[in-house]
């Protein structure tokens, strides 16, 4: 195999993707589970933990097992790896967070789909050793962890009034003053969010913003 | 040993089959391990909720708690009679009422006019939790029930006076709706409304509803707002079972017609 690739140290692939190349912000992957689980700190909290796990151990897994891989199959020999590693931590939920586990129901299921875990083990540790390629899982579902917290604790916030359940505004339902924003639970504001999140970013981050791929044509009126 | 080249069809199956195999034992090995623990974990869950419209505080060990406290029966729910002979207590108490729904032997249809909450099959069999004080006098009657809400289908306890008229407590311990909207089912305060409501008026009319201008102190519950078809979900569900397949367990308990106490400990039949 192409050893003779240069491999990123454990540093650059572990803090590469919690900005620079950010797996929500910057590679635009795993959008679905984020609209899905951010309407409370702790399940998002919960399930960046559970992405952590599942993306550092699979990239671990297929890099060290990525000279035996057989060319033709390979997706479905990472798929197997990523299915097995998500089971085990679904049962895990369900035998010490029960609560946790309910709330996120079908959500933990769907890491397998996420492409974030994936897209690193196609995309990274394919082609590198194990100790870069387990930061590079870890650096991801942080990445991945920081964008679910950032968005959850504005929606919590603002939609529930509590963060990680304590009360910060105590809401009119609840004898408080504060009217809580309705829109905020609802999945599509995750959208907006990460949507002015990017925006941000790409604002502060010069060096991040794409070149336009091709010219619209111009009218003259 | 046998150079294997892991490109050909031969080295693929090879390879693959392993990969396979490592997967599936360590996926069933954690399985197995873990399992106790799920059961632990469900089996807790449930008496936490229980012991919530029990009536009693969850001091100290919820298990100690919930064993000096709650003691579970089966009823068949078509005649409001006791069923569970030859049953374990453990069996009775962590019934599967709604897996146990979906089985043609364990369960029954639910008549279409009566199907108010859109369930179709009901469980033959329901468990029944009474909680009692330290005297053994009962207290509380906690049935069961659930009904499809907006998103998915809401699981609820709720503690009937030993009156059987009488709603003394109500939660839910399962269900997934929107959070701060219909999600609000969960809240301590809308809860509170239901207590002291009644299921029926003197003539033994059905009457208890959620509304949204309540008016009648002792059968309207206040609705939630912006959660109307949360509301109206959980409306049907205890329609459905309180005004309909409950009604002869519920009816036994108003006349009065078995020893309460001594039904708790399972002595009558």
């Amino acid at each position: 195999m192409s050893e003779n690739v240069k491999s990123p140290t454990w540093k650059e692939a572990l803090l590469d993707p919690i900005i620079a190349n950010n797996p929500i912000m910057i590679q635009i992957l795993g959008i679905c589970s984020s609209l899905a689980v951010t309407s409370s700190m702790s399940t998002a909290f919960v399930m960046g933990i559970a992405v952590c796990c599942v993306c550092s151990i699979a990239n671990t897994a297929v890099s060290i097992t990525r000279n035996y891989i057989p060319g033709s199959v390979r997706i479905i020999a990472q798929m197997t790896i990523i299915a097995s590693l998500v089971i085990l931590v679904d049962q895990v939920l369900k035998a010490f967070a029960y609560d946790l586990s309910k709330q996120l129901s079908v959500y933990v299921g769907l890491i397998i789909t996420n492409c974030i875990v994936m897209g690193r083990t196609e995309g990274f540790a394919l082609k590198y050793p194990p100790v870069p390629s387990f930061f590079d899982g870890l650096g991801n579902g942080l990445g991945y962890m920081l964008v679910l917290c950032l968005v959850a604790t504005i929606r919590e916030v603002f939609g529930s009034g509590t963060w990680f359940g304590m009360t910060i505004m105590p809401t009119v339902n609840n004898g408080g003053w504060y009217v809580p924003c309705g829109m905020m639970v609802m999945p599509p504001c995750a959208f907006f969010l990460i949507g002015c999140l990017i925006w941000l970013v790409k604002t502060f981050r010069k060096d991040l913003q794409e070149k336009p791929e091709y010219e619209t044509h111009q009218e003259d009126f | 040993m046998l150079k294997l080249d892991k490109n050909s069809v031969p080295g693929t199956f090879v390879i693959i089959t392993g990969f396979c195999l490592v997967c599936s034992v360590l996926v069933s090995s954690a399985v197995v391990v873990l399992d106790p623990f799920k059961a632990e974990a469900v089996a807790n869950d449930r008496k936490v909720n229980i012991l919530r419209v029990s009536g009693f505080e969850e001091q100290g060990k919820i298990a100690d708690v919930y064993a000096k406290h709650i003691d579970a029966r089966l009823i068949k729910v078509a005649s409001g009679e006791f069923a569970d002979q030859g049953l374990s207590k453990e069996e009775v108490d962590g019934y599967n009422f709604a897996s146990l729904a979906k089985q043609p032997k364990t369960s029954e249809a639910i008549p279409s006019d009566q199907d108010v909450a859109g369930l179709r099959n009901r469980s033959t069999l329901m468990p029944v939790y009474f909680s009692h004080g330290d005297d053994g006098k009962v207290q509380r009657v906690i049935l069961p029930f659930y009904g499809q809400a907006l998103w998915s289908t809401a699981y609820g306890y709720m503690a009937v006076a030993p009156d059987g008229n009488s709603i003394q407590g109500i939660t839910f311990y399962s269900h997934g709706e929107t959070p701060g909207l219909g999600g609000e089912i969960d809240n301590p305060r809308w809860q509170a409304l239901w207590v002291g409501k009644r299921f029926t008026d003197e003539q033994g009319a059905y009457k208890v509803r959620i509304t949204k201008n309540p008016s009648q102190k002792d059968f309207d519950v206040d609705s939630l707002s912006g959660a109307t078809l949360t509301s109206r979900g959980v409306d049907n569900a205890v329609h459905y079972w309180f005004g309909n397949a409950y009604r002869p367990f519920l009816d036994k308990l108003r006349k009065g017609e078995f020893d309460l106490d001594a039904a708790a400990k399972g002595e009558s039949k």
